[in-house]
């Protein structure tokens, strides 16, 4: 199973390569939100704008302040999580629907900021820029001109950071986490800080959208308001529940039914978008826990069928 | 006389024209299982969530073991050593019964570690792992709290009370809707709780409170009405009229007050 990612451009075409490569890029994404929903109990509408910030602080790194690769990723990152440090200060005071809307206005602020702002952002029609030549870690040098090496070099990044995020739901951040979700105010009578690890979530849950943003720009060598518009919010969120809130790998299943849909779909008819509102409607009514929680459901199901019967047995050999 | 272990001055809460606590001077001496008793809506849980820092008092001042603690937010108070359970139970219902105890311990610590693999803290699992036996809830360690009976999860929060090392403990009501067994069981491990730690207890069951309280405190409409121990609370005049009224409940307070 993991070994598939790594051998796909030997196997299937270009085009299913940078397929890919944006599922992955936008699984991290659906992941931010995912953190936030699936472990917190927060829902945000609002991630497209760390995003945004990820997708800026590249392409204004490189092309207004000349710096080469890594310094403009890591520029990118650092603005998408101070971005989601001074809204997180305001933001994670609330819960619910207070949480999902203010979360949501900041990030419309900021979109019509970027879009009228054309000296820094290019607005509607972005900044585009050409890569930094090439990139060195460790003595292995490489270009995300090569296709092959732009999607391995995406493909160890996300899993670099869902790896993190697994380390992090088993630590015991993890599981403070978990118990603010459940019960915010118990929580706060055992003596966890609510409001400091919820903001720290949201700051990590911007760094994962942060890093998503900056591969972004750099995969499409683009950066543009757009991205930050309250749709690709959405979407994430959409990604993230159909896949399965509060399972690591669920925005990966998620983003994938979608994006595979999309590209095939989307050649042959147009309204491919009511595919994606039946299935995330269909989803949310049957499968509550989404597309992974329904799979784990059945694992513990067949299980559980699996002792009974072998307690069965065991009972008509020893009566 | 020596520090009390909890005190409050004139403290008071208005939730609009309600004065739900009004002027409250409380003190509560160590070593001593007190028991809060008062007719609903004297204001018995509001004054537990303004110790515990839940709400915020209009006026008036909360001292423990002679330090201020008014206005403190909820995670400062506890970690100093003040925890409580709420009247509706109250645990981490999609986590196990042996992560909501797990988690109970390693609260008040420093920021937890974003990293680390919680599992491998052997010092913190053994813990865990006492508690349960202590609340003979060894067998239902892996379940998810959300699915314990009501007596099972009031149990819970005690283990939970239990394993977070409290100096005072404030109980709301922890035999509220118990079997007559469950409630037996509870009662016996609050008693036993009580001989290390301070206690103050909410309590309906007057058959529970007679049995088991040092102290008595009366509250009716934010006040306190009468305090003493259970034989002068018994017999108190103004606690028959105010608060035990009806012919069955005086029954009641004698049968206890002689038992």
């Amino acid at each position: 199973m993991i070994s598939v990612p790594w051998s796909i451009p030997a196997l299937i075409n270009g085009f299913w390569v940078s397929v890919i490569a944006e599922i992955l890029i936008w699984s991290l994404f659906a992941a931010s939100v995912n953190l936030l929903f699936g472990y917190v109990g927060l829902l945000s509408f609002g991630q497209a704008l760390y995003f945004g910030f990820g997708m800026y602080g590249v392409a204004i790194g490189i092309s207004d302040f000349g710096l080469s690769f890594w310094p403009a990723f890591g520029l990118g990152v650092a603005a998408a999580m101070a971005m989601a440090l001074i809204t997180g200060i305001f933001a994670v005071r609330l819960t619910w629907h207070y949480f999902a809307i203010i979360t949501l206005v900041f990030s419309l602020i900021f979109y019509f900021l970027a879009l009228t702002n054309k000296w820094l952002t290019g607005g509607d029609d972005g900044i585009n820029f050409t890569l930094p030549p090439t990139f060195s870690l460790g003595g292995i040098t490489g270009s995300l001109a090569d296709h092959t090496f732009q999607y391995f070099f995406i493909l160890a990044t996300v899993s670099m950071c869902f790896w993190l995020m697994h380390r992090l739901i088993c630590s015991p951040l993890g599981k403070a986490l978990l118990a603010i979700r459940d019960n915010d105010v118990r929580a706060s009578l055992i003596g966890l800080n609510v409001y400091l690890l919820r903001l720290v979530a949201f700051v990590m849950a911007g760094f994962l959208a942060g890093v998503a943003g900056a591969l972004f720009a750099l995969f499409g060598r683009y950066a543009s308001a757009t991205y930050m518009f309250y749709h690709v919010s959405g979407e994430a969120v959409v990604w993230a529940i159909v896949g399965g809130a509060g399972t690591l790998f669920g925005p990966i299943v998620g983003t994938t039914i979608f994006i595979v849909v999309r590209e095939i779909v989307s050649s042959h008819w147009e309204h491919h978008s009511l595919i994606v509102g039946v299935v995330a409607i269909l989803v949310v009514i049957f499968a509550p826990k989404g597309v992974v929680g329904l799979w784990n459901e059945w694992l513990t199901r067949l299980a559980e069928r699996i002792d009974r019967a072998s307690i069965k047995s065991e009972l008509r050999t020893n009566p | 006389m020596s520090e009390p272990v909890l005190r409050t001055e004139q403290l008071t809460k208005r939730f609009g024209g309600l004065t739900a606590v009004d002027n409250l001077s409380f003190r509560l001496a160590g070593g001593r299982l007190h028991a809060i008793i008062g007719p609903n809506g004297a204001g018995k849980t509001t004054f537990f969530n303004l110790i515990s820092g839940l709400l915020t008092s209009d006026g008036g001042r909360v001292f423990f073991h002679g330090r201020e603690i008014t206005g403190l937010k909820p995670h400062e108070i506890s970690r100093l050593g003040i925890k409580r359970t709420l009247q509706i139970k109250s645990v981490f219902p999609r986590l196990s019964v042996v992560d909501n105890l797990w988690i109970t311990s390693q609260a008040g610590r420093r920021f937890p570690h974003p990293f680390r693999d919680a599992s491998r803290d052997r010092a913190s699992r053994e813990k865990v792992e006492r508690t349960l036996e202590q609340i003979g809830m060894s067998s239902l360690a892996q379940r998810q709290a959300g699915t314990l009976s009501y007596g099972d999860v009031a149990l819970l929060e005690i283990g939970m009370a239990l394993i977070s090392e409290p100096r005072l403990l404030l109980l709301d009501e922890p035999t509220c809707g118990m079997s007559p067994a469950e409630t037996e069981r509870a009662v016996e491990k609050i008693c036993e709780l009580a001989r290390a730690i301070d206690i103050v207890i909410i309590e309906h069951d007057m058959e529970v409170v007679f049995a088991i309280a040092d102290d008595i405190t009366v509250m009716t409409q934010g006040a306190i009405l009468a305090s003493g121990n259970p034989e002068e609370i018994a017999a108190d005049e103004r606690v028959r009229e105010a608060y035990l009224g009806g012919e069955e409940e005086e029954d009641y307070v004698e049968e206890a007050a002689h038992a």
